[in-house]
């Protein structure tokens, strides 16, 4: 696919995407829905990878690049980050080993558990 | 001619690329966690607004066009689910259960915090999916009325913390399994946390990306049935 096809396709997803998550009765993310469709053209080998090789190589290689507006407009906002500023620095200090703990043990506890199971299976 | 400089679309363009290209040079040279693309572009952008007394609004005629782009570059992110298919599926318990309880314990552990401290609600729901990819988390943000800039904000503090301690974590609190060490750096410090997962091992880096989309998505299904 070309450039401009690899782009008119993201596009025309994202475009429906907004049209579905318009009328849906929940707020389910536009963005969310185009990725949910996108794995399933992927999945069912409608579009292929490579067939969106420079879009996506382009996008995902400098995807900092995109997410500098959203962060510097945090300077709009900064009496409300500083009216915040210690519970928000708290909640990520604290928050962040947290997930790590959980997330982390509850794999290897689920590891173990399935490696018993299969000990049985096999006894 | 300062007027005709600043009301041109063609200013926020060139100040968002020009900031990002110098930090991926500084990245570059200086290769350490901290020294990312995205926080040094930013802290440039937010220090030229804020030296030269320039409204934000000057500023997005031209960044808005760059934001335009936060959903297509979201639907590309199918593409690094679709690629680790194979992983996904030989270990999909595990990793499924996994994202479920680091997605849950997020969210519920976020909101209770907040309510604690007396955040306000648009910072609270900001907050709320800050462990997410920045894409999803500006996205579930939005649509619970929380700020996008504070979301984005709040992201790349999780994912800088999570980049520098994940092997430290990992020691401290016992989690010696590559596969769960890989799937919680992901789950608490999504793509910035990947990194320092792939310098961990080649299993802890594939796993942490997988956690990336995995755990998205679960937030994506919570935060639906959450009111902040």
């Amino acid at each position: 696919m070309s450039v401009l096809k690899q782009l008119c396709l993201i596009f025309a997803i994202c475009l429906g995407s907004e049209c579905i998550s318009a009328v849906l009765p929940f707020t389910l993310p536009a963005s969310v829905i185009s990725m949910v469709i996108l794995l399933l053209l992927l999945l069912v080998k409608a579009v292929k990878p490579a067939q969106l090789k420079e879009v996506s190589d382009f996008m995902l290689g400098n995807m900092a690049l995109f997410f500098i507006p959203v962060v510097s407009g945090v300077i709009r906002y900064k009496d409300v980050l500083f009216a915040n500023f210690w519970a928000i620095i708290l909640i990520c200090v604290l928050t962040t080993p947290l997930v790590f703990f959980v997330t982390g043990h509850v794999v290897q506890l689920t590891v173990r558990l399935m490696k018993k199971k299969e000990g049985k299976q096999h006894d | 001619m300062i007027e005709a400089f600043l009301s041109s679309p063609m200013f926020g363009l060139a100040l968002s690329i020009g900031t990002y290209l110098l930090g991926k040079a500084i990245q570059n040279k200086v290769k350490h966690t901290l020294a990312n693309p995205l926080v040094i572009g930013a802290a440039f952008t937010i220090a030229v607004l804020a030296v030269f007394k320039i409204p934000y609004e000057n500023y997005a005629k031209g960044a808005d066009v760059i934001n335009w782009m936060l959903g297509p570059v979201t639907a590309l992110l199918a593409l690094g689910i679709y690629n680790q298919r194979k992983t996904l599926k030989e270990y999909f318990i595990p990793v499924l259960v996994g994202c479920v309880a680091g997605a849950c314990t997020s969210i519920f552990s976020i909101l209770a915090l907040c309510k604690a401290f007396g955040v306000d609600k648009a910072v609270t729901a900001a907050m709320m999916p800050k462990s997410c990819t920045t894409p999803i988390a500006v996205s579930i943000a939005e649509s619970h009325g929380g700020l996008a800039a504070i979301a984005a904000t709040c992201v790349a503090v999780a994912g800088i913390t999570g980049a520098l301690c994940a092997p430290m974590f990992s020691k401290w609190f016992g989690i010696k399994d590559p596969m769960a060490q890989g799937l919680a750096t992901g789950a608490c410090s999504h793509a910035l946390g990947t990194a320092t997962a792939r310098e961990m091992g080649e299993v802890q880096g594939a796993m942490s990306s997988i956690a990336i989309g995995v755990c998205g998505m679960i937030s994506v299904v919570i935060s639906l049935f959450m009111t902040v």
